[in-house]
């Protein structure tokens, strides 16, 4: 990945692969509720996609300075498993675990590329990808730590 | 007519062009006395409507109306008094007995109108000249018509509290509750915020004229578990009680529990009327906790024929589980359940549906079914090594401790979490034996659970430890300790608003060993026994159902209610949710009945 757009086409496709990933176990879903909760997820995947696909036909920027704040609380989570029988926790565990991995891998790669243009780009995608994990660990700090 | 009476007028006339000796205006305008008792003010934004100012008005100047702006104002009746001048004698009643004290008087006694429905005005929205006067009659300070301060409360002293699982509370004598059933101003703001309307203003009075069977019934027409609401409500009713704005709240809760007291349940049956005419109409209720055993009084009350599936070997659900018994007596509860029973209610205790029973045989064999089955299944902190032994549940804890089991917690105990369960499970922990630290991820001022809760428990010695978050759960190699890694937090603002969050410090972090660790973090529903083709069909969102007109589901004659379908969670709630779902079924099986409305 040498240039903006392919850069822009790997996270794009990554985003499609997320939806893909929620709305096939939307399918295999069991509990009461399960298969909207993953619906959702899917929507919201979408959404990244879709405004990665602005930043590509350049309607919309990405904004690499902008400070993110990172709640930490799926950093100390054990790794769960996308079962059939899933739970809202686990779902949500998954969500922020993966956007916290995506986050990771686009802070790796923009430290390592020499061209401050494309390091601008890929940081842009990690803070896109750190207000994707806010998102999901806001959700989880509302609904499932309650009492906590 | 002689010539003299014949020029007379022209001579008046001759004088209509001199100076007049009246004046337009007969005397010079003084002011009134700085707190001379002139026209009403009323600061309409601090008034809440109660009514005080009208009741107590000996003339039947002040009426109470409908005001847009207040409409809807949690603990506000949206009403303002409308004032009678053409009645008023500025007597200043309503003023001293204004319970938010929002009503005064000013200075200014002049006013005059042409029309004289004009002297009708509802101060403070009609704009009016005094409205910001200073001046005028004010309730003195620290003078009240009621006395502000409850009658205090006989209880355990904490250290005594925590010697045994004795009921905390001692409850009113009479002569105390006649006192502070005195001080009921009888506004009935309380009645809408409950969420039953309980008929609080009447139940207060039948303590007054000692005439408690009204007050027992009076309670039991939206709520069948007054024993025990007596004892543990999260009393909603109190924190908008007007009396609470410039004194304490009316002892709401501990009234209801000394007119429960005052009368045995061998004489319940004569009081509450229980003949019951059969209708034909069979009904399964699931979950005998408070919810479905409310549900299950009023429909059999209705005379349907009510089987409650309960899992657990007696009923009560979490009242009986998860509330301690310092806090509710397990005879308190029976008192209730027992009469429930005794109209007719049939409860299969120790039957799981989906196992025992299966939920599609229920669908086919009664008419409706009302499910109500709560949360009953512990949260779980998913970090590393919660599987630890020695990490126990505190609804387990809980459990035990109900059912007269030792649940082994040690003598060194961290509790996990700020809501009620994590309360009672360290102030049982306390009670036996343990020294107990609570650690919670954000401020105590943000804990979920009851402030009376969290002062009791600090009162018992739990060791509150605010902004903690639990990372990792750790072996110490032996199997009677354990050892938890937590680190501080700071609290952040959300840049989208809504409370504070919490941000785990990696640089501070501490480890402490326990032999135990009890997780009480939340609770969520288990659903497992509706089968999916019907769990397709119903709304269910993060475990909870989303139930429409009176507890009705997607599916006809399936209705919802308590924790599992509302967000309070609490048993006030639940009661008034079976309550509903009751007349929701009655419309649903007898639509006849009705047609009319």
């Amino acid at each position: 990945m040498n240039t903006v757009d392919e850069i822009l086409d790997y996270a794009i496709e990554q985003e499609q692969q997320a939806a893909d990933f929620y709305a096939e176990l939307a399918l295999r879903a069991e509990k009461a509720g399960m298969k909207q909760v993953l619906l959702d997820f899917a929507d919201e995947e979408m959404s990244h996609k879709k405004r990665l696909l602005a930043v590509k036909n350049g309607k919309h920027e990405l904004t690499p300075e902008e400070e993110v704040l990172d709640l930490k609380i799926s950093d100390y989570l054990v790794e769960v498993d996308a079962t059939d029988d899933i739970s809202y926790q686990d779902a949500l565990i998954i969500a922020m675990k993966r956007e916290r991995a995506a986050y990771e891998l686009y802070t790796d790669m923009a430290a390592n590329i020499p061209d401050s243009h494309l390091k601008e780009v890929i940081t842009g995608l990690a803070k896109e990808e750190a207000k994707h994990k806010l998102f999901f660990e806001s959700e989880y700090d509302d609904r499932v730590l309650m009492d906590n | 007519m002689s010539l003299k009476d014949l020029l007379s007028p022209f001579f008046v006339w001759q004088r209509a062009f001199e100076k007049p000796w009246t004046n337009m205006r007969p005397i010079e305008e003084r002011p009134g006395a700085p707190a001379y008792r002139g026209f009403h003010i009323n600061l309409a934004d601090s008034c809440i409507g109660c009514g005080s100012c009208h009741s107590i008005c000996q003339n039947e100047a002040i009426d109470m109306v409908p005001v847009e702006e207040f409409s809807g104002r949690p603990g506000d009746s949206g009403l303002r008094p409308r004032f009678d001048y053409g009645r008023c004698c500025w007597c200043a009643l309503c003023v001293d007995i204004c319970t938010a004290n929002s009503l005064h008087m000013s200075n200014e006694y002049t006013w005059l109108a042409r029309d004289p429905t004009d002297y009708h005005f509802t101060a403070g929205v009609e704009e009016k000249p005094w409205q910001d006067s200073e001046l005028g009659y004010h309730r003195a300070e620290g003078y009240h018509l009621y006395p502000p301060k409850r009658i205090d409360m006989d209880m355990l002293t904490a250290d005594e509290s925590v010697q045994s699982f004795d009921e905390v509370v001692n409850g009113y004598s009479e002569e105390q509750a006649k006192l502070e059933a005195d001080r009921c101003v009888e506004c009935g703001i309380c009645v809408a915020t409950c969420p039953a309307h309980m008929d609080v203003p009447d139940y207060i009075r039948s303590i007054r004229d000692g005439d408690f069977e009204t007050g027992l019934q009076l309670m039991y027409r939206t709520n069948p578990f007054p024993a025990t609401c007596g004892r543990i409500c999260t009393h909603r009713c109190e924190e908008v009680c007007p009396v609470g704005i410039t004194g304490q709240p009316i002892a709401i809760r501990w009234l209801k529990r000394f007119i429960v007291d005052q009368v045995d349940s061998i004489d319940y049956a004569r009081i509450l009327d229980s003949e019951i005419i059969e209708n034909g109409h069979k009904v399964a209720v699931i979950g005998a906790g408070p919810g479905g055993l409310s549900a299950a009084y009023y429909l059999r009350k209705k005379g349907y024929s009510v089987t409650v599936y309960e899992s657990q070997e007696t009923g009560g659900g979490m009242l009986r589980y998860g509330v301690p018994s310092y806090r509710l007596p397990d005879d308190a509860l029976d008192k209730d359940i027992d009469y429930i029973i005794s109209v007719g209610v049939d409860i299969r205790y120790n039957t799981i549906i989906g196992k025992d029973v299966m939920f599609e045989d229920l669908l086919g064999e009664y008419d409706a079914i009302f499910l109500s089955t709560g949360l009953s299944v512990p949260s779980s902190m998913r970090i590393n090594g919660e599987d630890h032994p020695r990490v126990l549940s505190g609804l387990q804890v809980l459990a035990d401790v109900a059912r007269g089991k030792d649940p082994g917690i040690g003598r060194k105990v961290a509790v996990i979490g700020g809501g009620n369960v994590a309360m009672d499970a360290a102030r049982v922990s306390r009670r036996l034996g343990a020294d107990v630290d609570i650690l919670y991820r954000r401020r105590i001022s943000e804990m979920p659970a009851d402030p009376e809760e969290i002062k009791e428990s600090q009162e018992e010695k739990c060791n509150l430890v605010e902004k903690a978050i639990p990372v990792e759960i750790m072996d110490t190699g032996s199997k009677k300790q354990v050892t938890i890694k937590w680190g501080e937090a700071e609290m952040v603002q959300d840049p989208k608003g809504g409370r504070p969050r919490p941000v785990l410090q990696e640089d501070r972090m501490h480890t402490e060993t326990y032999d135990c660790i009890i997780s009480a973090i939340g609770q969520g529903s288990n659903l497992d026994f509706i089968t999916p083709a019907v769990q397709e069909q119903l709304a269910i969102e993060w475990g909870k159902f989303t139930p429409g007109e009176y507890q009705r589901s997607e599916l006809e004659k399936i209705f919802v209610g308590g924790d599992v379908a509302n967000r309070t969670a609490d048993a006030i709630s639940a009661i008034e949710d079976g309550h509903h779902a009751a007349r929701g079924i009655d419309r649903f099986l007898k639509p006849g009945a009705y047609a009319e409305n």
